[in-house]
């Protein structure tokens, strides 16, 4: 039994999910279908943190490995393991559900049951997303995860949730076209779908811009790069708030996730010469998000451009080739989710109080809700980037690895900090301090229990990697040298 | 783990004790705050005697950072510069707690604001301690973050709110400078920790002077935002906001004394680079001279003392760029301890009103003596420690700069109106009567100070002058090792020097005391009217920042988002789907066209059914047809009804099928 349990870890991680749903078929009472959810995410993230335990962080290759085939005829397997890149993302992955439940515990009150089912799909899609070895596997799942987010946004969504449901769905079939045509390009050269092996094959010159190019747009967009972020205002904010937590915590990892884990392993020398591009870009993306978030005057999306800002950073790193860009940039996206999830969640406790995202219908929140402008405000500063909280460490890393490439880039990237502090504190100003604006905002009460306990983790999360990152940068070390390693090879 | 570790970690400890049962323990904050910061002040004693006698401290805490070159151990270096702070820092902090537990009784987020005073000074020890340059920029920004939160402690207040934004905001400005220069120092030296860039620096090896020169300014900028120099120091009159404990604690113990110790810790780094130390000395030289005659102007004693706090941090920041590192540090210990004396012993007349220098309702304290001296030192400490003994001959003959001169006057000129605003000041606060106007008659009555006085505080004066220097010599000797630059000359013997700027503070206390008995005339000259208005607006920083600067600034980010982000590339996107939602409603056409025909067919069934019914079996089959009929309703209202709930069905459905699928291939292929 224990060697059942003990080989097929991530197999079992993938299972719960599904377990889950199937459990709730059986569940009828509101109550149990909360807990029962509740439960097997929590469960999950136990597993999550037995496989953080029993990782070993000074072994370069993949771990936990299972292969089973599953169409031989085309060289398909049903693949899957970790690497330390992929471990933080699947901690990430498993982290997050439980608090998204605790989120909708009161607030979703028509078909919970199916809510709840798409939760636990979505943990479940992106699971495999970030330990799949095979390509095939791991584009399936990527179309997956798509489909659970267009009902979550289309069905509990606020009142522009129709438009914004189709604007996600028309970018997101883009990019799983062109990622889907990426990944036929090379698996079909390669002859094999595994992704360890695509990485050593020689592609043809002429084909090799081609596939590249459909493979980084389609990461592109998922993240989302600059020219392609709009969808992600509309989507975070008519979604509801289980679904921005998932959507900004975890779906949007994918992107930069698939930059590691393909376009940079297989593609290293057009890696190298797109990358000034994209650090040119992922600069404006910076300061452009920035910009985009001071003149919001919703909250979601005044996070969610803020989101566009953060991502900027992801790239920023991802594409300077060495060790600190590239585990800043992991980092920024781990500690991203913790923040900008913290951020949704935060923004959706008011709306359940009021129905409203607007800021200027808040104000003065400071005299009735003490604990929830405490935790605003730490998620607030640490969203910037304030020293002590996680987002620090990640940006830092990045600054300090974009500065062996070029220097400007440091300098801009740190405007788009002050920018972050400025439309952060403006916010903060707002909504926390001075007078009440709205009848509604002078009824309101603090946060509950259970709102404490939806938020606390987070919060003690950030502020532990903000003052001791070492673990979580121990874990991906000797994945991330492998990778810049073979980088440094082509150059 | 040191013993020394305790210094910053009880002020934390107390902190997140509070952070975290603020609730429960309202109003018992001071209870915990001030025997943390009690304690600290005694270990900082322990350390202080235990560096004297042993030289610097390294210990080492845990690694923070290990990435690829960056390396980064968490840790302390504690040498003399520190101990001296850090005296400074917990002791300033302690009499402070002490004096807000009466202050803050009653106040509805006592343990909010224990639980932030107590994390600032812990900030700032840590800060002060740190042995790495990143850990020093990471408390920086943290000690931002509590002026931040305790500044907006009275958040009902739109003023205190808008105040805590524009200075944090303004600080993050001047933030990013440090930053660069952190990220710099590290190409440059290819480390952060503390210690081993200054072995390099003073070890005297190959840098480019012009990368010293950027990583210098740009660390210079981070300390032209904590310590409020020009163009940055519009932040410090604002942050008045916050209860004068904190107002004590920033402009005596904490935040503002950062800048200074940055560069003085940084000493041997700076004298590398003469550009650097020139553009230092100037901007602290004008700060000093600017605020020094802002104060004099002001009718708000809060902002008089703002702008005095500025002005003397100029002097130290100009000290720093003269390379009299030690003189920097003498004067920014004595302005600490003594601002802490005048914040706390005016503390309650300004908490009782928001009061004008030239407004009347006043009484006399008893604290006016003390006031008076604390007002005097003030005014005589930079005169005396910047020309006295071994600087003296920095003046004269230093290498560092070719305005030598220009230093000088602005030096003298800074004591000079410097004496004259605290006299003003001090005299005023505490005035029996109003020095004219209010009534309309132009006479003045008497003042506090009668001849006896003067003389008393002639005697005073002479006395703590004497003792002042005797410390001085003391200080100089311990400090020395600690700080870069030129050595100390060994002979200290006092020059004649130091009578030019003790004079020139005697003479700013006859011009005000004069200034003070003469009689409101309207006949002042124009332009010294338009100097005057032009200093009295604080030279219009404020409102050049927020026409120039902010409101540009957000009127182009809402710009950005209505014409590019919403009117380019959002339309573009929307015209695709516009267009493809076109396309399917074409297809839906076709489709619902499909669809009338089936369904004309299955009516037209039912119809001939029933027209057949009518003639064959009217009974028996129209009854058949009606509750087909009517079946088919109610499964479609059912279907309506049960709709929200076939969607989980749906996607287990799907799910279904992708096991199914999954098992079909596995079977199949395998």
């Amino acid at each position: 039994m224990s060697s059942l349990f003990a080989d097929h870890m991530l197999t079992w991680m993938i299972l719960v999910p599904f377990i889950g749903m199937v459990a709730l078929l059986f569940v009828h009472d509101r109550k149990w279908v909360l807990v029962t959810t509740l439960a097997t995410t929590l469960v999950n993230a136990v597993l999550a943190l037995q496989l953080w335990m029993s990782f070993d962080n000074l072994e370069i290759g993949l771990q936990f490995v299972e292969r089973v085939e599953w169409m031989p005829t085309f060289g398909i397997q049903y693949a899957v393991g970790v690497d330390g890149i992929s471990l933080l993302l699947v901690l990430l992955t498993t982290f997050l559900p439980p608090l998204c439940v605790l989120g909708s515990w009161d607030s979703i009150t028509t078909r919970l049951k199916a809510f709840m089912m798409l939760i636990l799909l979505v943990e479940g899609a992106m699971l495999v997303v970030f330990t799949a070895l095979d390509a095939f596997l791991f584009f399936m799942m990527w179309e997956v995860t798509m489909i659970p987010m267009y009902f979550m946004i289309v069905l509990w969504g606020g009142p522009n949730r129709v438009a914004a449901g189709l604007k996600y769905v028309l970018y997101s079939l883009t990019g799983s076209l062109l990622l889907l045509i990426g990944i036929l390009g090379i698996s079909l050269q390669a002859g094999t779908f595994d992704i360890p092996s695509l990485a050593g094959h020689d592609y043809t010159p002429d084909s090799e811009f081609w596939i590249f190019l459909a493979l980084f747009l389609g990461f592109a967009i998922k993240l989302p790069m600059l020219p392609f972020h709009t969808w992600l205002p509309d989507a975070h904010s008519e979604a509801p708030t289980a679904g921005s937590v998932l959507l900004a915590g975890v779906l949007l990892k994918m992107g930069g996730y698939g930059f590691i884990r393909f376009c940079l392993p297989i593609f290293p020398e057009m890696s190298h010469a797109v990358a000034p591009t994209v650090l040119w870009m992922s600069v404006a993306a910076i300061l452009y998000g920035g910009y985009m978030a001071l003149a919001q005057v919703d909250l979601k999306r005044l996070v969610a451009y803020s989101s566009v800002s953060h991502m900027g950073f992801v790239t920023l790193g991802i594409f300077s080739f060495n060790n600190e860009g590239v585990e800043g940039a992991i980092l920024q996206m781990v500690t991203h989710g913790l923040t900008t999830g913290a951020m949704f969640l935060i923004v959706g406790q008011l709306y359940d109080r009021t129905k409203s995202r607007s800021i200027a219908d808040y104000g003065g929140l400071q005299q009735r809700m003490p604990r929830f402008v405490a935790i605003l405000s730490l998620f607030a500063v640490a969203s910037f980037g304030l020293p002590t909280t996680s987002n620090f460490i990640g940006e830092f890393l990045i600054l300090v690895g974009v500065s062996y490439e070029n220097f400007v880039f440091v300098v801009l990237a740190m405007g788009g900090i002050v920018l972050g502090a400025a439309y952060m504190l403006w916010m903060l100003q707002r909504v926390a301090f001075g007078e009440a604006r709205t009848e509604a905002a002078k009824k309101m009460t603090d946060l509950n229990t259970r709102e404490m306990w939806t938020i606390m983790p987070l919060a003690i999360a950030v502020v532990a990697i903000g003052v001791y990152p070492g673990p979580l940068l121990e874990v991906m070390d000797s994945s991330v040298t492998f990778v810049v390693e073979r980088l440094a090879l082509a150059q | 783990m040191s013993i020394y570790t305790l210094i910053p970690l009880l002020p934390l400890t107390a902190s997140f004790i509070l952070i975290l049962f603020g609730e429960r323990l309202q109003g018992k904050g001071h209870r915990l705050v001030i025997p943390a910061v009690a304690l600290s002040f005694l270990v900082s004693i322990v350390a202080f005697l235990d560096v004297s006698s042993n030289g610097p401290i390294r210990v080492d805490l845990y690694g923070f950072l290990d990435v690829g070159r960056l390396s980064v151990d968490l840790g302390f270096y504690i040498d003399q510069l520190t101990v001296l702070i850090l005296l400074l820092v917990t002791g300033v902090s302690t009499v402070v707690q002490v004096y807000a537990s009466r202050y803050m009784i009653g106040d509805l987020r006592h343990s909010r604001f224990f639980a932030l005073t107590s994390l600032f000074t812990a900030a700032m020890t840590l800060l002060v301690m740190s042995s790495n340059l990143l850990l020093t920029f990471i408390f920086w920004e943290l000690m931002g973050l509590c002026s931040y939160l305790l500044i907006s402690h009275y958040a009902e207040r739109p003023s205190a709110a808008r105040a805590a934004t524009k200075v944090f905001l303004v600080n993050s400005v001047a933030d990013v400078g440090l930053a660069i220069g952190v990220v710099l120092t590290f190409l440059t030296f290819d480390t952060l920790d503390i210690p081993e860039i200054l072995a390099i620096a003073k070890s005297g090896a190959d840098i480019p002077t012009l990368s010293i020169t950027l990583l210098t300014l740009c660390l210079f900028c981070g300390a032209v935002g904590k310590s409020a120099q020009m163009p940055a120091h519009v932040w410090l009159p604002f942050a008045m906001e916050a209860p004068t404990p904190v107002s004590a604690l920033i402009h005596a113990a904490t935040m503002v004394n950062a800048g200074p110790f940055l560069l003085v810790r940084l000493s041997p780094v700076l004298v590398l680079s003469p550009t650097a130390m020139m553009v230092i000395a100037t901007v602290g030289g004008v700060t000093a001279l600017f605020a020094a005659l802002v104060s004099s102007t002001q009718t708000d004693v809060k902002r008089t003392l703002a702008y005095s706090t500025i002005s003397q941090l100029g002097f130290m920041t100009m000290l720093c760029g003269v390379g009299a590192f030690v003189a920097a540090i003498f004067h920014l210990i004595a302005h600490g301890f003594f601002k802490a004396f005048l914040f706390l012993s005016t503390g309650n007349v300004l908490a009782a009103t928001h009061r004008h220098i030239e407004e009347e309702d006043t009484k006399p304290s008893r604290a006016i003596g003390g006031l008076f001296i604390g007002a005097l030192i003030l005014s005589v400490i930079p005169a005396l420690v910047i020309f006295s003994g071994p600087y003296g001959y920095l003046w004269l003959s230093q290498s560092f700069s070719a305005a030598n001169i220009a230093l000088w006057i602005i030096g003298l000129a800074t004591i000079f109106f410097t004496a004259i605003y605290l006299f003003r000041s001090m005299t005023t606060i505490f005035h029996r009567s109003p020095p004219g106007a209010k009534d309309g008659s132009p006479t003045v009555i008497a003042t506090p100070f009668s001849a006896k006085h003067v003389i008393s505080v002639i005697v005073i004066a002479t006395v703590m002058v004497a003792v002042l220097i005797v410390v001085w010599r003391w200080f100089a000797g311990f400090l020395s090792p600690a700080v870069g630059g030129l050595p100390i000359q060994a002979n200290m013997e006092l020059s004649a020097w130091i009578l030019v700027p003790l004079a020139t503070a005697v003479g700013g206390w006859v011009v005000a005391y004069l200034g003070f008995l003469r009689p409101k005339t309207l006949e002042t000259p124009r332009w010294r009217k338009k100097l005057y208005v032009f200093f009295l607006n604080k030279g219009y920083f404020d409102e050049i920042y927020d026409v120039f600067l902010v409101r540009p600034t957000i009127r182009f980010a809402d710009w950005m988002w209505r014409r590019i982000d919403q009117g380019i590339i959002d339309r573009f996107v929307v015209m695709l789907s516009s267009v493809s939602i076109g396309i399917a409603h074409r297809l839906g056409y076709l489709d619902s066209a499909v669809d009338d025909r089936v369904t004309s067919v299955g009516t037209g069934s039912v119809s001939i059914a029933r027209w057949l019914g009518r003639f064959v079996d009217t009974a028996g089959i129209s009854r058949t047809v009606d509750s087909i009929g009517k079946g088919v309703d109610a499964s479609g209202q059912a279907a309506r009804r049960y709709e929200p709930h076939t969607l989980q069905h749906n996607l287990l459905v799907v799910v279904f099928w992708l096991i199914a699928a999954l098992g079909f291939f596995y079977w199949v292929e395998g």
